[in-house]
Formats: C-alpha cells, sequence, structure tokens
C-alpha cells in the first residue's frame, strides 16, 4: 500500500537504524513529501541549529504519489540550509524517488556525522551503512556508476554529492542519474557535512493501488486532458529553454546582474531552437509524460566530447545572459561542469555575476580574484567553478555564497541581489509584480520555485482568472492589483504538489488547464484510498506554508524582511520592454497587506494563533 | 496485432511499464511488467522497449504440448519459456516470466506512450 511506506532514522555517529511506520494522522495534514519534511525539520529548527552541525538532519521524502502515475515522481530533500542560514528545501526529479518508495520507504531522517565516509544502501526495506573510502574525491557521475560497479547492480539509483559537496561549498547540491539535482539551498553540503558520499537505492516491492480498476481509467483521462494543452505539448518539444524566448522578450531576464533585463536580438543565440543542433534526444523522469528533458552531445570544437542533460532555462540565465555571456557550448560547458562537481547552477551564477559587478565598479581587483572577471569572459566563469568547487584561493571566499560579504566589505552587499540570504536568480522581477512578490515572500529565500504565479502573463480574461484564484486579480502582469491573492494561491498549491511528488509543470503553473486540487484528490483516493477533498488539500498547502513560516519567525524573521534587493525598489530598468518598471513601496506593501491577510499571519507577517489553531499548528510551533 | 517499437523516441518514463503490471495485477511493479525499458541513466545512450515481438512461429515454445493460440493470452509465463526466446524479449522477476498478452486486445502501454514509441500495428 501505498500509506504502508516506512520512515527511518539514521544516525551516522552511532549507526544506529531506526525504521517505523508513518502514522496516518501525520499523512492526513501533510501528506509526505516536502509537507512531511516540514513537519520533521520543525521538530529540529532551531535560531542557533549549526547547518553544518551533526545535529542539523538532512531529510528525504518522497512525495505521497511518488512511485504511482501520479504525473512526475519527485522528492524533497530538506535541511536548515549552510546557504542561507534559514530554511533549506529542494525538490529533484529523475528515477531516485520512486526507486526509494519501491524499497519501501518514503522518508530518510539522516542525523550525525559519520567519522569515516561512507554511503547508504538501500535494498526493499533493508539499510545498510557502507564504507565509502574509495568513492571521495569522485565526481557525481563516477560515483555513481562504481557504486553499480561495486554492487554488481545497474539498477541501483544513486543520489550523492560530488567534491563541491565534500569541500562544503555552501550551495553545493545533491545529484542524481546524469542532471537531477535537488541544486538549491545546499543541501549536498549538509550531506558532505555528516561524511555521508550517496545514497543507493533499489526497490523491487509492488505499489498496491487502492482501486486499480477505476485510477487506471482515471489516470488515462487526465492525461489524454493535460497533452491535450498546448503548453504540455511545446514542453515535450522544447523544454524549459523554451522559456528563455519569452523572458528575453518581456524583459524579464537577469543580464549582468540585472543591470539590464534583456539581449534583445542576440538572444537568439541561446533560445532553445539553438539547442536543437546538440540534442540527442528528449527524455522524461520517472512516470512523467511531459518528457521536457534534453540529451546533448557536442561533437566538435573547444567543448568537443561534452554529453549530458540538459541545460535548462535557469541555468542558460544563471551561465549565460547573468554574466553577460551569450556563447552557447561555454554555457553548456560550464553547466556539465557543475553538475560534475556537485554545484548548484543557479547559485554558482548568482555569486560569479555578484563578483563581477564587484569588479565592474572596483570594489575588488584583479589582485583579490586572481583572474580577470569581466562580463561575458566565459573562460575565466571555468576556471572560477573550479577553484570554487575545490575551494582553492578566490573560489574558496566565493563559496562562501552569501557569507563572502563579509570579505568583500559594506560597500559589496547591495550588488548581491538576495531575499533573506538567498540570491536572485536567472530572471529580474520589477516588470511581472506577482513574480516580484513571490520573489519576496518565498520561504526559501528569492526562489521562483516556490509560487511562480505565471498564468497573468497568458493574457487570460480577469473573469477566468477570478474563477480560478477566487478573487479579483488583474491580468495586466505590470499591475500590483490582486496579486498578493495570486502569490498566496500558489504557494499553496505547490506545497501541494511537492507534498504529492507531483511536478510543477505538470501543475496550473503555466496553463489554466493543467492539473489542480480536484485532480489531485482522485488521484489519491483512487490509489491510496484517502480521501481528501479539494478543500482539505488547500488547507493541507496552508498548514505547510504556515508552518515553513513559522521557522522563519524563530529565526527572528518578520515583515522586514519579505522585501526585495534594493536595485528592484531604486533604480528602474534602464532600456528594452521592460524600461521603466521599477518596484513601488507604497503598492508593494499593498501586496503584502493582502497576501498576508489570505494567509492568516498579521500586519508583521506572523501567523495569528487562531490560524495556528486552525490549521493545528499549535505543538508543532513550540517545537 | 503486435506492438511496434520506435525506440529513437522512447523517452524511457517507464509508464508503459507501470501500466502493464497495474492493469494485469492491481499493483504497480515496473519489475513485473511484458514490456521492460532499457535505460542508462548515466549515459546518453538510447532508451530500449523490449516486449515480445508475437512471432508466427513460437520458438519459446518449443517442446511444450500446448496449444499456441491459448497461451499467447496469457501474462505470466514459466520462466523456462523466456530462456528459449531468441530475442530475450519476455521479463523475468522471481519465479516468473511475464509475456505480453496485447492486454487482450487493448494495449494499454500504447495509452500512456506520450512520445508514440510503442504503436499497435
Ligand atoms: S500490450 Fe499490454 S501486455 Fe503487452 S506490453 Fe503493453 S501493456 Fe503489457
Ligand atoms: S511509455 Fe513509451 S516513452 Fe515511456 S518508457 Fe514506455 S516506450 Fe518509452
Amino acid at each position: 500500500m501505498v500509506l504502508d511506506r516506512k520512515i527511518a532514522f539514521i544516525d551516522l555517529r552511532d549507526g544506529s537504524i531506526e525504521i517505523t511506520p508513518l502514522s496516518l494522522d501525520l499523512r492526513e495534514k501533510f501528506l509526505g513529501g516536502r509537507g512531511i519534511n516540514m513537519y520533521l525539520l520543525s521538530r529540529y529548527y532551531s535560531s542557533s541549529l549549526d547547518p553544518f552541525s551533526p545535529e542539523n538532519p538532512l531529510i528525504f521524502g518522497a512525495g505521497l504519489l511518488t512511485g504511482t502515475l501520479g504525473f512526475g515522481s519527485r522528492i524533497n530533500i530538506t535541511a536548515k540550509s549552510p546557504e542561507s542560514g534559514h530554511l533549506g528545501d529542494s525538490s529533484m526529479g529523475g528515477e531516485f524517488g520512486a526507486e526509494l518508495v519501491k524499497a519501501g520507504l518514503s522518508h530518510l531522517v539522516i542525523t550525525g556525522k559519520s567519522k569515516n565516509p561512507v554511503y547508504l544502501l538501500i535494498r526493499n526495506g533493508e539499510i545498510e551503512i557502507r564504507d565509502a573510502q574509495k568513492l571521495k574525491g569522485l565526481d557525481t557521475v563516477e560515483t555513481q556508476k562504481r557504486i553499480r560497479i561495486e554492487l554488481g547492480d545497474e539498477k541501483v539509483r544513486v543520489a550523492c554529492i560530488g567534491v563541491a559537496g565534500e569541500n562544503l561549498v555552501r550551495y553545493a547540491a545533491i545529484r542524481s542519474g546524469m542532471k537531477n539535482a535537488a541544486g538549491r539551498t545546499g543541501m549536498g553540503a549538509v550531506m558532505g557535512s555528516k561524511n555521508l558520499k550517496a545514497v543507493a537505492v533499489r526497490g523491487t516491492l509492488d505499489i498496491s493501488i487502492s482501486e486499480p480498476e477505476k485510477y487506471l481509467r482515471y489516470y488515462l483521462n487526465t492525461l489524454k486532458k493535460l497533452m491535450e494543452t498546448k503548453w504540455a505539448q511545446a514542453l515535450g518539444k522544447l523544454g524549459t529553454p523554451l522559456l528563455f524566448k519569452y523572458a528575453n522578450a518581456m524583459g524579464i531576464l537577469s543580464v549582468r546582474n540585472n543591470q539590464l533585463t534583456t539581449v534583445g536580438d542576440r538572444g537568439h543565440h541561446l533560445e532553445a531552437e539553438a539547442l536543437e543542433p546538440y540534442s540527442t534526444g528528449m527524455l522524461s523522469c520517472f512516470a512523467c509524460p511531459a518528457h521536457c528533458r534534453h540529451r546533448f552531445s557536442i561533437e566538435k570544437g573547444r567543448y568537443k566530447g561534452t554529453k549530458g542533460e540538459g541545460p535548462e532555462y535557469a541555468s542558460i540565465g544563471s551561465f549565460g545572459t547573468k554574466l553577460g555571456n551569450l556563447d552557447l557550448e561555454n554555457i553548456i560547458y560550464a553547466v556539465e561542469l557543475c553538475n560534475l562537481y556537485g554545484l548548484d547552477t543557479i547559485s554558482t551564477g548568482s555569486y560569479i555575476a555578484w563578483a563581477m559587478e564587484l569588479y565592474q565598479r572596483g570594489i575588488i581587483n584583479q589582485e583579490r580574484t586572481g583572474l580577470p572577471l569581466v562580463w561575458g569572459d566565459g573562460e575565466s566563469v571555468i576556471e572560477l567553478i573550479h577553484l570554487i568547487a575545490n575551494r582553492k584561493d578566490f573560489g574558496n571566499i566565493l563559496a562562501e555564497g552569501p557569507f563572502a560579504k563579509k570579505v568583500f566589505g559594506e560597500a559589496s552587499h547591495d550588488y548581491l541581489l538576495e531575499v533573506k540570504n538567498f540570491p536572485i536568480e536567472m530572471t529580474d522581477e520589477r516588470l511581472p509584480k506577482s513574480f516580484a512578490l513571490g520573489m519576496a515572500t518565498s520561504t526559501r529565500g528569492a526562489c521562483h520555485m516556490r509560487s511562480r504565479p505565471s498564468l497573468d502573463i497568458l493574457g487570460l480574461p480577469n473573469e477566468v482568472l477570478k474563477r480560478i484564484y477566487g478573487g479579483s486579480v488583474s491580468n495586466n502582469f505590470s499591475s500590483y492589483s490582486g496579486k498578493g491573492r495570486m502569490v498566496w494561491w500558489h504557494e499553496l498549491l505547490n506545497a501541494v504538489s511537492d507534498a504529492l511528488g507531483v511536478c510543477r509543470f505538470l501543475t496550473v503553473f503555466s496553463s489554466p488547464h493543467a492539473l489542480q486540487y480536484r485532480q489531485f484528490s482522485r488521484l489519491i483516493s483512487l490509489s491510496t484510498g484517502l480521501n481528501l477533498g479539494a478543500k482539505d488539500l488547500k488547507t493541507i498547502g496552508e498548514r505547510i506554508y504556515t508552518l515553513e513560516r513559522m521557522m522563519l519567525i524563530r529565526d527572528g524573521f518578520s515583515r522586514q524582511e519579505d522585501t526585495l534587493p534594493k536595485r528592484y525598489f531604486s533604480e528602474p530598468v534602464p532600456e528594452g520592454p521592460a524600461r521603466g518598471e521599477v518596484i513601488l513601496r507604497e503598492e508593494f506593501d499593498k501586496m503584502l497587506d493582502e497576501y498576508y491577510r489570505l494567509h492568516g499571519w498579521d500586519q508583521n507577517g506572523v501567523p495569528k494563533r487562531t490560524t495556528l489553531k486552525r490549521l493545528d499548528l499549535i505543538d508543532e510551533n513550540q517545537g | 496485432m503486435r506492438i511496434k517499437v520506435d525506440k529513437k523516441k522512447c523517452s524511457g518514463c517507464h509508464l508503459c511499464e507501470m501500466v502493464c503490471s497495474l492493469f494485469h495485477l492491481g499493483v504497480i511493479n515496473t519489475e513485473k511488467s511484458a514490456i521492460r525499458i532499457r535505460k542508462d541513466d548515466l549515459d546518453s545512450s538510447q532508451n530500449i522497449p523490449i516486449l515480445c515481438n508475437q512471432c508466427k512461429e513460437m520458438k519459446c515454445l518449443n517442446g511444450e504440448e500446448v496449444r499456441e493460440g491459448l497461451e499467447k493470452k496469457r501474462f505470466i509465463w514459466a520462466i523456462k519459456r523466456a530462456e528459449q526466446c531468441p530475442f530475450d524479449a519476455l521479463t523475468v522477476f522471481g519465479e516468473n516470466a511475464y509475456h505480453c498478452d496485447l492486454c487482450g486486445g487493448t494495449p494499454q502501454c500504447v495509452k500512456v506512450c506520450t512520445p508514440k514509441a510503442l504503436r499497435i500495428s
């Protein structure tokens, strides 16, 4: 049964392992994935918890529907973040989550620190801690290969860290397969701090289904409708790089650390179509009908022989326009290098962009950096990636992420565009106001995946938006009106889809006809027997989001930290389609007010006691 | 009827394996499916869907006194037959081999194969 999946508590200090059932009550309150992860994290979380201490729990949580016909099979990896110093959480696709479920488990809570490098082996409900001395220093793909050879089983799925994680680079990722990553918030660094090189899983257990016939019928119907949407079709053909063209045309790209927001016609160098000559086919995550991922191979030139998957839009932006770089092959190579080292591409690009702007302004010079950091210099970027992952020279400073502010001094602060000590990504949010608010309120710091309310850029009639959001929302994406509601609505939906393991791209994200609560509710009841209506699910979304918020409150955060980089308020976009756009403080505050009201938080952004009570979160709050 | 495979189109989603087991056994278990996807997620090689070719001359049944027509309609087969298949087309897992019975005439795997790597011919 889906609901029989267990949770394992693993203490690497003494090697103790405890495997227990997950209570039905917890499932009904938090579903699984990110939901249960947040419940677990809240038990350990405090403002004084050092992310690199053995007490920081590294939590793996497969979604409730992961491993079923659930539209993607994702897993969330959660801990206190060494990158931001606050809430850390990242969702990973691929096959690893489903494999964990096939092995009879859905959650792992790993604490302690092992004396020697180790990896975990999980096989059909049994867990073993194994020596990983020989895996030390290996890149993320080689690590996975070696483990398969050691176990003599090519079907083992592995999530691991590379050199960056071993070296505690604060934004190290956890990786599986050739490209899947729990990239953001430095979960790979937490793993490294535990001396845990990898988690290997093999599962062959049945996943029994409550009402198999009805379930299959319902699934086929839902699948058909989803695949008829324009969005799913475009995604299946071009993958996320298709978004680059829109972002560039709208003027919402990060160019040179957001000094500009478009590269105009020159953008065609980086569009999805430009990737096609390198593409060797499209790929899917486990149980995903959309197949949005490219496989690529560079056959000639400087980077000849580079092969892999991707790059995604986020990486193209982060190593491309954000760094003033339009050399697609260099970008592909940089991204692949990050993948092998186990570095988050978005954060790596962001910190390099920060350093480049500091260099441009003379706040740092070559004496400090050791190499020229000029916009568009792809070779220096490659060099920097090596230095960061190995924590050498200037790379050792950048490996500290936002904490490098201390080294660069006061004058550097405003040029690191961040929210809650976590850097802005490949986009600029001065034009679309819903995106801007979403960045400001995201519980893991600047992040487009917590909400990314993008329906207002589709030009849908206002009535359609009203029907979806249950209140009026302007269909003009530069307007502030109703955007607090939009962000609130998407935050809840995304919390639920992460708790289920459903991929963002298949939910109401860029198509109003994609999946949401109604479909989730049917899929849950037919596969697990749990009866949760659309309203119940929305309440679960509120519960997850408010619980995350409570952890930030414990860190001393409130309204003040729900803000945007100074540049967004003080510098209008200088040119391009978004020219003149800037965030008006007063209007921004109004959005926040509406947003807090809908969440049931007070004027300061602190969840009200009545809200905590309604969401049954009083206990968690005291944890 | 048989299922025609265009392996270049296979995205490796495993949905075919999932619905094959679900349709026949009421559970999802990609190991217990008549179709299996050979996929190396650490290499950019081609994914390959493998399943029974519905051969005219059934070498898999060599040495058995059975009615071919009836056997064709069975999903769970003995491992010995998988060993006799010249194409190594059947899935073997545990005590059983899994053979494509074409879902009794409405192949489920084809319905979920969105890139159209599987087709009825
Ligand atoms: S046709 Fe039916 S039995 Fe044959 S592989 Fe497809 S789902 Fe399985
Ligand atoms: S459903 Fe189609 S694309 Fe998916 S694994 Fe099977 S054959 Fe490949």
